[in-house]
């Protein structure tokens, strides 16, 4: 980690470990659809600001009305946004004649959808659920480690991303992100992330979607009691679980059902068996 | 009931307000929640439980792009509280969550997307003045005014709610309360479907029915199958590493091995 802020002025230095430390709380603030996080950008960002334009106030304000406009990406991601905003203010503040402020903006506009793509899916769809996934198989047995250990999982992994997203922004600009698709490491990444997602999707599956039917068909002449649910087990462990969410996921997938329906079709198919005795 | 609903509000402002103050960490899931829930509420291990299924009914609830079906904080807070408190069963109160997070989804979308609007001009002014101490005061502002409002909510509902809920769960018939139970025990099933969808692609597919399999007939639990998992990746990344770079050298056969060469240290210099 050392590497990447060797070359810094110790005041330069200072100001970016209090941005790195302010974009934790980047997305708290709300100040509406039209500027979403426009607010916490600008508050990340003012330790620079302030000493980047420290002799220069028309400057400043001009910066700082300048990162009100709209802007929302994946956290931690987005720190990578912030400290390629904040080196190109470095380059605004030392040679105005020549840089074109209004590329800042442009880059900012044009990093948010792309970043917030890896991110959304890496943070999300997969450090998330694999970290959830070894909580929720914790907490099932009442231990509050399952809580915890979630909670460290995640955001031990989502600092280090964060703390090399924001430096590295900050020393080697857009070069970065071109060089990872271009050694081939992104399409690598993405496809080995959705692999161990989809296999924690099974496995939660297995332990999380439960069914259990009570009934039962007495023979004629005997005096045994057959329990449908074992034969269901024989037939394939987790059949009903397993059916009802690959069913849930062809709707939302395949007909682009809206997630509201489908958990209400699931309610009352569930108070329908239970109204039928069946569970 | 007036301590629950205090304990409530409290619960919900932790959980969601912190969630944001340290950077989305996550302290919004209902695993998290519950546990908070539950600790105010003088009951850990029914909090936990209740998180535990709710974090996997959630679990493809997703906050991307800002747009979400179901708030799980709000729906947390407020079936954990009266599974505690009201004698609710665990299934019925999973079942209540759901009602409960769309209600609170819909607050939460109409309080950023439309209320806060307000918020916008007084931005637009104190930075034209380039005032700092008063972007300090809207940056932290706003923060608490969103999250009480939001907190209210499960004030209000536990407040409000505690008395319909009582009689519903002493008159329910014994089928429908078995029924809703089924459903709760089904409905995560959605959760980890929406999150296929963010997942899926047909050539992995299989992965999918191997992780059910090693968890539903060899009782594997989740960090075992997340450890298989991972050595299946760098199997897998080291093998297709190896074949892009066959597939590179091929295309650069007609170039000179050195810049070849200078190429890949410069790579590695970058990267570490």
């Amino acid at each position: 980690m050392r590497k990447l802020t060797k070359d810094l002025q110790p005041a330069e230095r200072k100001a970016m470990r209090r941005v790195f430390w302010r974009s934790y709380a980047m997305n708290a603030s709300r100040t509406g659809a039209t500027q979403y996080h426009g607010l916490g950008f600008l508050w990340t960002l003012m330790p620079m600001i302030d000493l980047l334009y420290k002799d220069k106030p028309e400057e400043r304000t001009k910066a700082i009305v300048r990162h009100t406009t709209w802007f929302n990406a994946t956290l931690h991601l987005n720190d990578f946004i912030v400290g390629l905003v904040a080196s190109m203010e470095k380059k605004n503040a030392e040679d105005p004649e020549n840089f074109d402020a209004s590329s800042i903006t442009a880059i900012k506009a044009s990093l948010m959808g792309p970043l917030s793509g890896i991110g959304d899916s890496f943070f999300w769809g997969i450090l998330r659920v694999v970290a959830a996934g070894i909580g929720i198989s914790l907490a099932s047995a009442g231990s509050p480690l399952g809580a915890i250990v979630f909670w460290l999982l995640y955001n031990i992994p989502a600092y280090i991303i964060q703390y090399y997203s924001l430096y590295g922004g900050y020393s080697v600009g857009t070069t970065f992100i071109e060089r990872l698709y271009e050694s081939g490491g992104m399409k690598i990444l993405t496809k080995v992330s959705s692999l161990l997602g989809l296999m924690m999707m099974g496995s939660m599956t297995a332990s999380n979607v439960k069914f259990k039917t009570i009934l039962a068909v007495t023979v004629k002449g005997s005096s045994q009691v057959m329990k449908i649910q074992t034969y269901l087990d024989q037939l394939f462990l987790g059949l009903v679980p397993l059916c009802v969410t690959l069913g849930a996921f062809y709707l939302i997938h395949n007909k682009h059902v809206n997630v509201n329906w489908v958990m209400l079709d699931i309610m009352i198919l569930g108070i329908v068996l239970g109204l039928c005795g069946i569970c | 009931m007036l301590t629950h609903a205090l304990l409530a509000f409290v619960a919900v402002f932790i959980c969601f307000g912190g969630n944001y103050l340290t950077g989305q960490s996550m302290l919004e899931r209902p695993l998290v929640v519950g546990l908070v829930t539950g600790l105010l509420m003088g009951d850990m291990r029914q909090g936990i439980l209740m998180g535990a299924s709710l974090e996997a009914i959630f679990l493809g609830n997703v906050n991307i792009g800002g747009v979400i079906s179901a708030e799980p904080v709000t729906a947390t807070v407020i079936s954990t509280t009266f599974a505690i408190t009201a004698g609710v069963s665990k299934g019925a109160a999973l079942t209540l969550a759901i009602p409960i997070g769309m209600l609170a989804a819909f607050v939460v979308m109409f309080l950023k997307n439309v209320f806060f609007n307000i918020f916008a001009p007084v931005l637009d002014r104190i930075a034209a003045e380039g005032n700092e101490r008063k972007i300090n005061a809207l940056q932290w502002g706003t923060w608490v005014f969103y999250y009480c409002i939001i907190s209210a909510v499960s004030f209000i509902g536990v407040l409000a709610g505690s008395g319909p809920v009582n009689a519903f769960v002493t008159h329910i018939p014994k089928v429908v309360m078995n029924g809703l139970n089924a459903a709760g025990g089904l409905l995560p099933a959605v959760g980890f479907a929406m999150l296929m969808k963010l997942l899926w692609n047909n050539k992995l597919a299989v992965f999918y029915l191997l992780g059910f399999v090693l968890t539903a007939y060899m009782k594997l639990p989740a960090v075992a199958v997340a450890a298989i998992g991972i050595v299946i990746c760098v199997v897998v990344a080291q093998s297709d590493m190896r074949y892009n770079k066959l597939a590179s050298e091929g295309v650069k056969s007609n170039q000179s091995s050195n810049a070849h060469e200078s190429k890949e240290e410069e790579e590695e210099d970058f990267f570490s």
